[in-house]
């Protein structure tokens, strides 16, 4: 147990040191738990979903299972979300549900030293909730770190039927 | 105990419990290996009480099961078991190391008897005496921990021979037993014509718990059939016992006060007594229950007596080892439950027909990609395939297969039902079952239960008349309800059938007059029959208990349509209905229609599609510059456009939709306004919501051969959203 476990839980989870995958949104880097991602593969054009909010991209089949696939670019409003050869679509195994998320390209798996945690700035931003944990500092680059469990069951997500929030 | 068996389904002979002892015997033997791993585990000093709790779980269902079953060994041992684990777990004893051996003893007999049932009853009886009472004793907490403690009440095999011996010898001195002291008495029975009541008072001792053990004595006069007891029930209450089956003065009972002159050597006799009997009491452990031997023909072996003393007596101060081991030699031959099936989690299955799913998807893909090929030059591939195309459709088959049970499981609780039904109206009724091997998916046997037992109800209830009001219209007094289940291509057809007075085509129309539906005279009987599923819609005239208030034919249509099922019912007024429930076999594959809407293709169950036709654009009509109307023949239908449902985006040089297809659920119709048809096809249909939420219009989805997904429209949602 870290003493950091042990302080008083307050209302954000905290980052942990540990291994993040990284991606990016247009400029914007961000690093979630490796733990949590099941794989990575191309982007194909999914299964629209009527009335579902436009950042819901539709569902695809995964090997036998239907995964609903969410555009990051578009839920955290960047500015072009294109689809091309590069696109990636990063397939999150998170407990109970399998969904995939879409970012413009995944850079690295980074392992984080406790040094190198900054905590969650307090500013107003498109991101849901808590789902800001943390912020990696590495040299010149800066890891918006994500809750991606708490970001995808957030209510603003709408992935999960308001019955069961 | 093949009578005790009998008796369990003898008691409700038109019940037949037998095809569930497969099932009760694999879940006793999990039970009781999970206990025994659970005991091997358990900490003493600072025993968990989850734990405890699991224990005595195990031995309960056991008991429970055994009881139901009529295994009376099974369920007196497990009782006591259960008794002692129960006061284990409110910590009103202490678990100690002797407890664990008695339990972990009892569970190996309680397997072997197990095994001796599921075998048919034949063989040896394990025999359960000696730890039924030694569990007793270590329930009533008088056992000291080292269980070295005697305890002159109970027949303890472990006893110090000649503390024992003298217990006995004691009692039967004083010529008064005291309450619980176990005697040995010699019962003779007779002269008797036959063997029946012998058979009976032996019955009594398997049956009744705690009353002793019995074993057969050779009689030297015909049909006088004497026994050998062991009990601690007074001589007057045996007798008030055996009265039920032989008369008073055909019982005599003595009390075997020594048994050395019968049996072994002379000399020595008080000595020996308990020795013997100590070895007896290894003997009936041991199970030899030898019904013919002559006298205490286990002594047979009694010079041998003493040569047999310096081999128990080190196990006089760990005694519970004395009763365990002969257990372990009998419960290893007997205890092999031959595991004929395994108990997989459905998810399992469910993850394997994913699969399976999968790779037919693939196989199709291959199949399709290489029709271009040269069958010349691609020989030896294109057998290849054609091999595979074999191959997965047998293994997706097999698979499927898993999932399926019996109709049997179904319709094995009608009878009962019907029973106490047909007594409580005063009606004869006789229940026919044809089919019952019809094998059905899982999920919709357990969903189909509920609509049947309201069909076979309304039969029983609404059909088959009173009985002399059957004699009057010339039929025989006692009705005749016939639940029949097969297979029909690629669905199951389940029909319910009654003798009974069927249905009146006047009544119906004139209650449906009554309640304002539209109705004419003109219908179709076929129409007319599909009335009654109208809600809130019942002709009984009298509304009872059982069924008649109106609420259940509509209910029994909305869930075998949920299962993408269809109801028919045929009925000629004085002679008799019939309802036809149709289902797909599974759940998991269906058959359906895919539609083509803009660029996206959508799924439709073939089941709720009735027709589809071409349509000019002046054959819709709009009311009120909203709803549109499509007349269909001499009706007019509410037209459901998918485009705008789903909010198919266009493009301005997409032709508009002209293609109706007539959808019925729930009893309505409505067309959708598509673009093309492009196929019917078995699909496998998954679940959205396990990763997504639930979408509006749409009940699941599944993969098309493309490996792309299509949503499974929801027929009943697109009834409904016509309706306002």
């Amino acid at each position: 147990m870290t003493s950091k476990e042990l302080a008083p839980n307050t209302a954000a989870a905290v980052a942990k040191a540990g291994e993040y995958l990284t991606f990016r949104l247009d400029r914007e880097e961000y690093g979630i738990d490796i733990l949590k991602v099941q794989e990575i593969r191309g982007y194909e054009p999914p299964t629209r979903i009527a009335h579902a909010p436009l950042f819901v991209k539709g569902v695809f089949n995964l090997r036998g299972t239907i995964v609903p696939i969410v555009d990051l670019r578009l839920k955290f409003n960047c500015f072009k979300a294109d689809y091309d050869a590069s696109t990636v679509v990063i397939v999150l195994n998170l407990p109970r549900r399998v969904v995939a998320i879409v970012v413009d390209s995944v850079s690295d798996v980074l392992t984080l030293p406790p040094e190198n945690l900054k905590p969650a700035p307090d500013i107003d931003t498109v991101i849901d909730g808590d789902a800001v944990i943390g912020l990696g500092s590495l040299k010149d680059r800066m890891l918006i770190l994500l809750d991606i469990e708490k970001l995808m069951s957030s209510s603003g997500m709408a992935l999960v039927s308001e019955s069961v929030v | 105990m093949s009578d005790a068996q009998q008796q369990g389904s003898g008691a409700e002979s038109d019940f037949d419990l037998t095809q569930f002892y497969q099932i009760f015997f694999e879940e006793a033997g999990e039970n009781l290996d999970q206990m025994e791993q659970m005991l091997l585990s358990l900490n003493l000093q600072a025993a968990d009480d989850e734990e405890l709790n699991a224990i005595f779980r195990c031995a309960h269902s056991v008991k429970g099961g055994a009881a139901t079953f009529g295994f009376a060994d099974v369920a007196e041992l497990t009782h006591q078991m259960e008794s002692l684990l129960d006061r284990l777990r409110r910590h009103e004893l202490q678990p100690n190391a002797d407890m664990v051996d008695v339990l972990l003893a009892s569970a190996d007999v309680s397997r072997s008897l197990l095994a001796r049932h599921q075998a048919g009853g034949g063989g040896e009886v394990p025999a359960t005496e000696a730890l039924v009472t030694r569990i007793r004793a270590l329930a009533s907490g008088v056992d000291g921990p080292a269980g070295t403690e005697t305890n002159p009440e109970l027949d303890q095999p472990e006893l110090p021979p000649s503390t024992q011996g003298a217990a006995i010898k004691d009692s039967v001195d004083v010529g008064t037993p005291a309450p619980g002291v176990q005697r040995i008495l010699t019962v003779s029975v007779g002269p008797l014509k036959s063997a029946a009541p012998a058979e009976a008072i032996r019955e009594l001792f398997r049956d009744i718990p705690g009353l002793g053990t019995i074993d057969d004595l050779a009689s030297d006069q015909e049909g006088i059939q004497k026994f050998t007891v062991r009990t601690s029930t007074a001589t007057e209450e045996l007798l008030d016992l055996f009265e039920f089956h032989v008369a008073r003065d055909q019982v005599s009972i003595t009390e075997v006060t020594n048994l050395v002159p019968e049996s072994g050597p002379s000399g020595d006799a008080k000595a020996d007594t308990g020795k013997a009997d100590h070895a007896e009491a290894r003997h009936f452990a041991a199970g030899k229950t030898d019904t013919n031997a002559t006298g205490f023909g286990f002594f047979e072996g009694a010079p041998g007596a003493p040569d047999s003393a310096p081999v128990q007596a080190p196990v006089v101060p760990a005694p519970v080892v004395s009763v365990s081991k002969p257990m372990d030699k009998v419960a290893a031959p007997l205890a092999q439950v031959e595991a004929a099936t395994i108990r997989v989690s459905i998810s399992k299955v469910d993850q394997l027909i994913n699969l399976v799913g999968e790779l037919v998807i693939t196989q199709a893909m291959l199949a399709q990609n290489s029709r271009a090929l040269d069958a010349a030059d691609y020989q030896k591939m294109l057998a290849g395939l054609a091999d595979l195309d074999r191959n997965t459709r047998d293994l997706q088959e097999s698979v499927m297969s898993i999932r399926m049970i019996p109709m049997s499981v179904v319709f094995s609780r009608f009878p009962r039902m019907l029973r106490d039904l047909a007594s409580k109206l005063g009606k004869k009724v006789d229940f026919v079952t044809f089919g019952e091997s019809t094998e059905l998916d899982k999920g919709l046997v357990e969903k189909i239960t509920d609509p049947l037992t309201h069909l076979v109800r309304n039969s029983c209830d609404h059909g088959v008349e009173m009985p002399d009001e059957r004699r009057r219209a010339g039929k025989p007094e006692t009705g005749t309800i016939t639940l029949s289940a097969a297979h029909q291509g690629g669905s199951i057809v389940i029909e319910v059938r009654d003798d009974g007075r069927g249905m009146s085509r006047e009544k119906i129309l004139s209650k449906a007059r009554q309640r304002g539906l539209d109705v004419s005279d003109q219908m179709t009987d076929a129409e007319v029959w599909q009335l009654i599923f109208a809600p809130g819609f019942s002709t009984a005239e009298v509304v009872t208990d059982v069924s008649g208030r109106g609420v259940g034919m509509d209910v029994v249509k909305r869930n075998i349509a949920a299962l993408n099922g269809t109801v028919e019912i045929d009925s000629t007024e004085g002679y008799g209905m019939r309802v036809s429930v149709r289902l797909p076999l599974t759940l998991a594959i269906m058959d359906g229609m895919s539609v083509g809407v803009g660029k996206e293709v959508y799924m439709l169950p073939l089941s709720s599609v009735i027709e589809s036709f071409q349509v000019k654009a002046d054959a819709l009509n709009t009311v009120g510059q909203g709803g549109q109307l499509v007349k269909v023949r001499d009706e007019y239908m509410p037209v459901v456009e998918l485009e705008r449902v789903f909010q198919i985006p266009r493009q301005d040089r997409d032709r508009p939709s002209d293609i109706m297809v007539v959808i019925e659920a729930e009893g309505s119709r409505v067309a959708l306004l598509v673009d093309d048809l492009l196929g019917q096809q078995q699909v496998v249909v998954k679940n959205l919501e396990s990763n997504y939420r639930k979408i509006p219009n749409v009940s699941g989805a599944t993969i098309l051969g493309d490996g792309k997904v299509a949503l499974i429209l929801d027929t009943g949602a697109l009834v409904r959203r016509s309706r306002h």
